[in-house]
């Protein structure tokens, strides 16, 4: 066979364009969405199959996006890790994440901007939706004594882990002589209990099932880190916020209705929660509810940022007030 | 002047790839297309000497032990199938059941038997995805191998021991070898799955972290280096496989010429 080296250069060359495109392409998401003949709006948010974003399910449902003018499709994404570049790219323009990842999402010039409150913790230490779960009859008693345990989280160097360092050191332990390890929330119970690691940290629904099946909860990192905690947020990317900031202000309108419903109205949250998650009813009835409020508290997201800078999850310093409205 | 040809035929197009994707990028605002200079400039500073006795090591270890299991167990299991003929008959279709069954939906099975953090899970994981390449290929290559030089060596009353190593093995190695190679990748691949439930250091753990807090040009090193590592694998794999078969080599060669 006769092959000659030219062109088998050339279609190197070919080759090397084809996966090279791509790139180019990925260079110029845009942030466009469409205007409806009726003046409508559509606006997919991308949202994690939790309790807390039960308020924009209860509030599509109640009409109050249709009012501003907006229909919004949920996409449920695996978590927010997930969301965050979805957002940032303009495959959705609005989505929920952590305040931590936010926060880690800022430092890394990911372009976001926070539009509304998301979730709060409680101000109570004994029901919140967030607590550090060991076996029943464990030695660990408080959560000092998780210096030098295995403790698994669903995100290490989050906020997670921030909470629970600052639950650890407030009652007087040592939280760098913890080892995490990444558990995804429906197998930290399981493993708490077959002993693979000494306690695991979750938050609802799994709080409570795992009480129900007798485990103890050492306490709730989030109440720890700041009561009323603001765990989670509402975002869209920057461009997106200056481009369409009618949009923008309709969803923010129309999402801090929802969440004044929604903590008025904590039953309508119970009835809502299956129709996106798979919580077991006689959980749900069972079920510490966080707090939804309209109003974001920068002093906690603050807090937050202190705590991830003191476990060093910075690369640079964030600028909350950049991130914030 | 032949090895100079071999070698610019072997790098023209890694090096062309990479150079398009240097001038590509190379003005790129987005996030999540760093330029390619930014990525490079990131790789020492990432995989510091902290990061290889930690999470590259660690995972390059239970890639070892993962896959000398495989061998092992694969080259066995194959001789005693492949010798036997109803052992194979009751055995075959089974073992092509477990050979479609792809290796990663197992990882949470193994996890729940096995724990779901530490290295045990990680390393089963690893070996059970990498042994039915291994002993399918045995089983057929030992099953292949000529009836008159297996009567011979019995005839020539050859130790069971030598004709094991000599005929038997010996024999089916270039087959072994074939499937020992699928297996290589296949373990690659395994040795990142299985860091993606329940661990908190290794190569695959760190690609995922850097992802998650968005250090977006530092998960890029993670995917380099994880492709450098393959291709150095393969390289070791081509150079075993030349030592050890360098019989067969010989043999084809000189059947062409014949």
């Amino acid at each position: 066979m006769n092959r000659s080296p030219a062109r088998t250069a050339r279609r190197g060359l070919a080759t090397a364009l084809v996966l090279a495109l791509p790139l180019a392409l990925s260079a110029c998401g845009g942030g466009d969405t469409d205007e409806g003949a009726d003046g409508t709006t559509s606006i997919t948010v991308g949202v994690i199959p939790i309790v807390d974003v039960a308020p924009i399910y209860l509030g599509v449902e109640k009409g109050f996006f249709k009012e501003e003018g907006l229909d919004v499709e949920l996409e449920l994404a695996q978590g927010g890790a997930a969301i965050v570049p979805a957002v940032a790219s303009g495959q959705y323009q609005f989505g929920f994440s952590n305040t931590t990842s936010l926060l880690l999402a800022q430092t890394q010039d990911v372009p976001v901007k926070v539009v509304t409150a998301g979730v709060n913790a409680t101000e109570d230490p004994s029901a919140d939706m967030s607590g550090v779960l060991v076996k029943a009859g464990s030695d660990i008693k408080s959560p000092k004594d998780l210096e030098g345990k295995k403790v698994a989280v669903n995100t290490l160097k989050n906020i997670n882990t921030t909470t629970t360092n600052e639950l650890v050191r407030q009652d007087g332990g040592d939280p760098t002589k913890i080892e995490y390890v990444e558990l995804a929330f429906p197998e930290i119970g399981p493993a708490v209990e077959k002993g693979d690691v000494d306690a695991g940290q979750v938050v609802e629904p799994f709080l409570t099932i795992g009480t129900q099946a007798g485990m103890t909860d050492l306490g709730s990192n989030f109440v720890a880190a700041d009561p009323g905690l603001a765990v989670a947020e509402y975002f869209t990317s920057t461009s997106f916020a200056e481009s369409d900031a009618d949009t923008v202000e309709a969803f923010t309108t129309a999402m801090n209705e929802s969440l004044d419903y929604a903590q008025a109205h904590p039953d309508e949250v119970k009835k809502i929660l299956p129709t996106y998650t798979d919580i077991d009813e006689s959980v749900v009835a069972e079920l510490n509810m966080p707090q939804w409020t309209s109003e974001i508290d920068a002093e906690s997201i603050e807090k937050l940022a202190d705590l991830a800078d003191q476990d060093k999850l910075f690369a640079k310093d964030p600028d909350v007030d950049a991130l914030l409205p | 002047m032949r090895l100079l040809t071999t070698l610019a035929y072997a790098l023209a197009l890694p090096i062309v790839l990479v150079v398009v994707w240097w001038f590509a990028s190379a003005g790129s605002e987005s996030v999540f297309w760093p330029p390619l200079s930014k990525i490079v400039g990131v790789f020492g500073e990432t995989w510091n000497a902290d990061r290889w006795t930690g999470d590259v090591l660690p995972s390059l270890a239970r890639l070892a032990v993962g896959y000398l299991v495989a061998l092992v167990l694969g080259v066995l299991l194959g001789v005693l199938i492949g010798l036997h003929r109803p052992v194979r008959a009751f055995c075959e279709p089974t073992l092509e059941f477990f050979r479609a069954v792809p290796p990663p939906v197992l990882v949470p099975v193994i996890a729940l038997f096995l724990g779901y953090t530490g290295d045990t899970s990680k390393v089963v994981t690893i070996a059970v995805g990498c042994v039915w390449p291994i002993l399918l290929n045995t089983v057929e290559g030992v099953r292949g191998l000529d009836e008159v030089m297996l009567d011979t060596a019995r005839c020539y009353r050859l130790s069971a021991w030598t004709r094991l190593r000599q005929v038997v093995l010996r024999g089916a190695s270039p087959q072994i070898a074939a499937g020992a190679r699928q297996a290589l990748s296949i373990g690659v691949i395994l040795m990142v799955i299985s860091e993606l439930f329940g661990a908190n250091r290794g190569l695959g753990a760190s690609i995922v972290q850097f992802q998650r807090s968005f250090a977006i040009p530092q998960m890029w090193t993670g995917i380099i280096l994880l492709g450098i590592l393959g291709f150095l694998l393969s390289v070791l794999f081509r150079l075993v496989e030349h030592y050890a078969l360098a019989w067969y080599r010989g043999l084809r060669q000189a059947d062409r010429g014949a």
